[in-house]
């Protein structure tokens, strides 16, 4: 057995390196940020080679339901001023960032997403605002799901609501909504009145025609000042996207502040 | 830390065996494939085993064919914490009754904190299509609704058709694929002999606890409760005992509603799979041995430290270690105008540097399990590889000892430790210490192995506590100088006492060798076992007669030793795949002997049945396999009789002809009173099979059977 026990082990050493590196590697060794403009909405970019959903057929709109009037008015709508249908008019000061998050009920790493924004927002002391939008996709329980968020929202209750799901799944039931609006601490009957009004209905067409506009092909989405971003990305990049967008400044799609 | 390097040179091999297989699956266009939807996550079509549909064919066995790209997955009826299993609407389509999916068992996937079960590359959900017209052309059109998701979730709503005219016929590329995947649906647990045995809920509905049983023995199980839609559950802590035969878990419950609906668990082991709903008791089941407790027991920590401490100890006198004790000692007893504190000082360095080295293994450890290589205890003894490396290292030893060869240390290794030794200051005690540790590797591997083994189960400080006590055992002798400097001039002096040590040692580590190649007789068959043992046998043979000298002798000898530890991995033929537990013993088709049978009073039942088609396989589970049935089977004077038609077969063919009917499942009961037989109904009730066969019969042996 003279084999050289130096070669076994930096083998050993390099083996378990190169596994480390593999797994962690790509969090650590991005590389600089490069953009591409888009075509429409003008003004915005998104980032070079940054997702893998360009092949896909821009999803078409909520569901099944096809020529839907309500789209239509609803895409006009968001189309006149892109910037505060993203932003909810959010864009008052120079200083403060915006970023506006699309997540659906279904999809697994939103409501992770749904968190680390708010932290970033919380430690930001008041330099990002986030906005958030539901796009819900997949079927009724989906739809369901968006507008007890939203209506939590109206609560200042979003980021608690999307914490509540990790943990089980959305019912549509009203023992479930009792129970779930006991436990992040909600008014039960403003929130099923919420559920059921006008103004939620009409911020799920803006969301939905946004997401269209954007050509959006799933969950979770982001744009962040004029960036967008389709699919995970890792907290470095956004807080590095944030900072870029802070000295760049969102003028050329928000002039109107 | 050696099998580690095997293992990744075993995955390397099945990725590129896997690769070459789904080139050579790539399949050209057959008859029963409908239209394909692409999209930059999934291709996805509908598959079925028939070409056409056959005369008074009550249903068809399809499947929704789905080749995910590379990082994307979709999801198992049960999604995990969040997603939503794949749905298929049917109201388009012609002369389909119902449409059930047979969900393969599912993959565990981990991201973020979230757990989610599903499948990632490819899945062919099995369909099991019951038509409204029994053998009327069918058009299939499934509007189907997939959540794919990678880093980003898309929902893919698509249809895809495909019509099945009158007409037979099998396309055996697309029976293959189906009957593939139907055999990863788990069963109820009769022929992949998992069960499970016990099942309570917490009484703060902390937890589900569960006991399950397999004939074979767990590999790589993993646990898939389902308890409504409401509750979800967290990573499951599975152990195993019982030689990996009895398993414990222990499944978190993140959210439970206030109503349980019932339970159901899927246990999956590599490829076998079980889904059984077991009755809840009040009683816990308690874990067979305990990892995470507050306090695991002072007495169990004591007892591994105090065996891994010995286990240390014992290093000292192994080959490779004692020329570096004995090295440091002479060095010692040379160098007698030291000073005694320059001594005890010195070789307390030297005991630090041997921690050090323990130390560096304890943190790979700890960095391996934080990687996720959380090895259940145990399992590593059903490896081939594993047991092959630690026969081969232990019989190599073993020879050694009983002096067929000796073991030399490279002598670079020497110099630089004769040149540390002779390093002034503590710095040089320190490498002494820590070249000792490392030197004692290839003899401490089988030790070493087995503590890295359990550590990677146990808690932190388990893992360091283990290693520490292997470090002090090992750095015994340094510290005992240390204590009493005097003790150098009276260390044993070299003499044939030595020879009956290793003698001793020698025995005890070849009765070791043997027990591993009698596990390894069971675990990968006698052949592999013969194989291992012939490729040592030539390896000592060849160390001891001293043909692997040199350069070209070295490689040699590697090339033999990676034979031996590769070759298990080829040879090894797959467990037995549980053999089938059903009670009824099936007796080979033959048509001839049909009659020749029923001409001396018996009964013959004809059962013609397919791994892809999957009423064959409902029949199995609710008729055939159940015991009213099973059992007026295995009567006497009843012959079941099965013909397999999952690879095209003439006589089976002609056969069906020879009844006007293409398809399965196919079943006919023959006796005295019915020479002609009675064709039963494709989808099987037990009542119209008892009846068939009492019919058939004379009357008297039914009657005695029941």
């Amino acid at each position: 057995m003279g084999v050289d026990r130096r070669l076994v082990l930096s083998g050993i050493a390099l083996a378990a390196g190169g596994f480390a590196a593999w797994e962690y590697g790509p969090a650590l060794f991005e590389g600089p940020l490069q953009f591409e403009p888009i075509d429409d909405p003008a003004g915005f970019r998104k980032i070079e080679g940054g997702d893998r959903s360009t092949a896909f057929d821009p999803f078409v709109g909520l569901s099944s339901q096809e020529s839907d009037p309500n789209e239509a008015i609803a895409e006009a709508r968001v189309r006149a001023d892109i910037c505060s249908a993203l932003y909810g008019g959010e864009t008052g000061s120079a200083d403060v960032v915006p970023v506006a998050s699309f997540s659906d009920y279904y999809c697994p790493y939103c409501r992770i997403q749904t968190q680390k924004l708010a932290e970033i927002e919380n430690r930001s002391g008041g330099r990002v605002k986030v906005v958030w939008h539901e796009l819900p996709l997949l079927g009724e329980t989906s739809d369901l799901a968006a507008k007890a968020a939203l209506a939590a929202k109206r609560q200042g209750a979003y980021v608690a609501f999307h914490k509540r799901l990790m943990k089980s799944a959305f019912r549509a039931t009203p023992e479930y909504l009792r129970l779930l609006s006991d436990d992040i601490g909600i008014d039960h009957d403003r929130m099923v009145a919420d559920m059921a009004s006008e103004s939620i209905q009409e911020e799920l067409y803006d969301s939905a025609a946004l997401a269209g506009i954007f050509a959006f092909v799933g969950t979770p989405a982001l744009v962040i000042g004029k960036t967008v971003i389709q699919g995970q990305i890792s907290d470095r990049r956004i807080e590095q996207l944030i900072e870029l967008e802070r000295t760049e400044g969102i003028d050329s799609i928000c002039s109107t502040a | 830390m050696f099998n580690r390097l095997i293992h990744f040179g075993g995955i390397g091999v099945a990725i590129v065996f896997v690769f070459a297989l789904s080139i050579m699956g790539a399949r050209d266009a057959g008859a029963a494939v409908s239209d394909v939807h692409t999209s930059p996550a999934v291709e996805a079509r509908i598959i079925t085993a028939e070409n056409g549909i056959a005369a008074g064919a009550r249903s068809v066995s399809a499947a929704l064919d789905l080749e995910l790209r590379a990082g994307w997955k979709t999801y198992w009826r049960s999604p995990g914490e969040v997603g939503i299993p794949p749905e298929i609407d049917w109201s388009e389509s012609e002369n389909v009754k119902e449409a059930e999916i047979l969900w393969p068992a599912p993959k565990r996937f981990r991201a973020f904190g979230i757990e989610n079960f599903g499948y990632e590359k490819e899945v062919a959900l099995p369909l099991r299509i019951t038509l409204e017209r029994p053998g009327d052309a069918v058009m299939l059109r499934a509007a189907v609704n997939l959540l794919v998701c990678s880093d980003i979730c898309v929902p893919e709503i698509f249809e895809l058709s495909l019509d099945l005219p009158k007409g037979g016929g099998i396309d055996a590329q697309s029976a293959t694929r189906i009957a593939d995947f139907a055999g990863k649906v788990p069963d109820d647990g009769s022929a992949s002999g998992l069960s499970i045995a016990a099942a309570a809920i917490a009484k703060d509905t902390s937890a589900l606890v569960l006991t399950a049983r397999s004939e074979t023995g767990f590999s790589t199980p993993d646990i898939f409760p389902e308890l409504g839609p409401e509750v979800a559950f967290g990573a499951p802590d599975i152990r195993l005992s019982d030689g990996g035969r009895a398993l414990w878990a222990s499944v978190p419950i993140l959210y439970a509603g206030p109503t349980l609906p019932e339970l159901r668990v899927t246990i999956t082991d590599g490829t076998v799979a079980a889904t059984q709903t077991p009755d809840l008791t009040e009683d816990l089941p308690k874990p067979p041995f305990t990892l995470r407790k507050a306090v695991p027991g002072l007495g169990d920590v004591l007892a591994i430290t105090l065996v891994a401490f010995i286990g240390g100890l014992i290093l000292n006198v192994m080959p490779c270690v004692l020329p570096v004790l004995s090295i440091k000692l002479s060095s010692a007893l040379k160098s007698g105008n030291q000073t005694r504190t320059r001594i005890r000082s010195g070789f307390l360095a030297s005991a630090l540097g041997v921690l050090a080295f323990m130390w560096a293994l304890a943190a790979i450890t700890l960095l391996l399990r934080s990687l996720g290589l959380s090895v259940g205890w145990g399992l590593q003894f059903q490896n081939p590889s594993f047991l092959s490396v630690m026969f081969l290292i232990l019989a190599l030893f073993a020879a050694n000892l009983f002096g067929m060869f000796e073991i030399n240390l490279p002598s670079s290794f020497q110099t630089r430790l004769a040149r540390a030794d002779g390093t002034p200051g503590h710095i040089g005690d320190f490498a002494t210490g820590a070249f000792a540790a490392v030197l004692a590797t290839p003899c401490s591997a089988p030790f070493l192995g087995t503590a890295i083994a359990f550590a990677l189960a146990g808690r932190g400080i388990d893992i360091l506590l283990i290693f520490t006590a292997l470090g002090l055992g090992l750095a015994a002798p340094y510290l005992l100088v240390a204590a009493r400097p005097k003790l150098v001039s009276r260390m044993p002096k070299p003499g044939p006492w030595m020879i009956w040590v290793k003698m001793l040692l020698g025995a005890l580590l070849a009765l070791t060798a043997l027990w591993l190649l009698w596990v390894l007789v069971g675990v990968a068959g006698t052949r592999t076992a013969i194989f291992v043992t012939l490729g040592t046998l030539v390896l000592v043979a060849g160390f001891s007669s001293g043909r692997f000298r040199g350069r070209i002798g070295m490689s040699a000898a590697a090339l033999l030793a990676i034979a031996v530890l590769i070759g298990p991995g080829f040879l090894t033929t797959p467990a037995p795949a549980a053999s089938p537990v059903s009670a009824t013993t099936w007796v080979a088709f033959d048509r001839s002997e049909i009659a020749r049978l029923v001409s001396t009073g018996e009964t013959v039942f004809v059962d013609v049945t397919a791994d892809w088609c999957l009423t064959c396989k409902a029949n199995k589970a609710l008729v055939l396999d159940r015991d009213s049935v099973a059992s007026a089977l295995a009567a006497p004077g009843v012959v079941p009789m099965q013909a397999d038609w999952t690879r095209p077969d003439e006589r089976i063919s002609r056969y069906l002809e020879g009844f006007g009917r293409f398809g399965i499942p196919f079943n006919v009961v023959y006796g005295p009173n019915a020479p002609e037989g009675i064709v039963l109904s494709e989808l099987l009730s037990s009542q119209e099979v008892l009846d068939a066969l009492e019919r058939a019969s004379s009357g008297s042996e039914l009657t005695r059977a029941e």
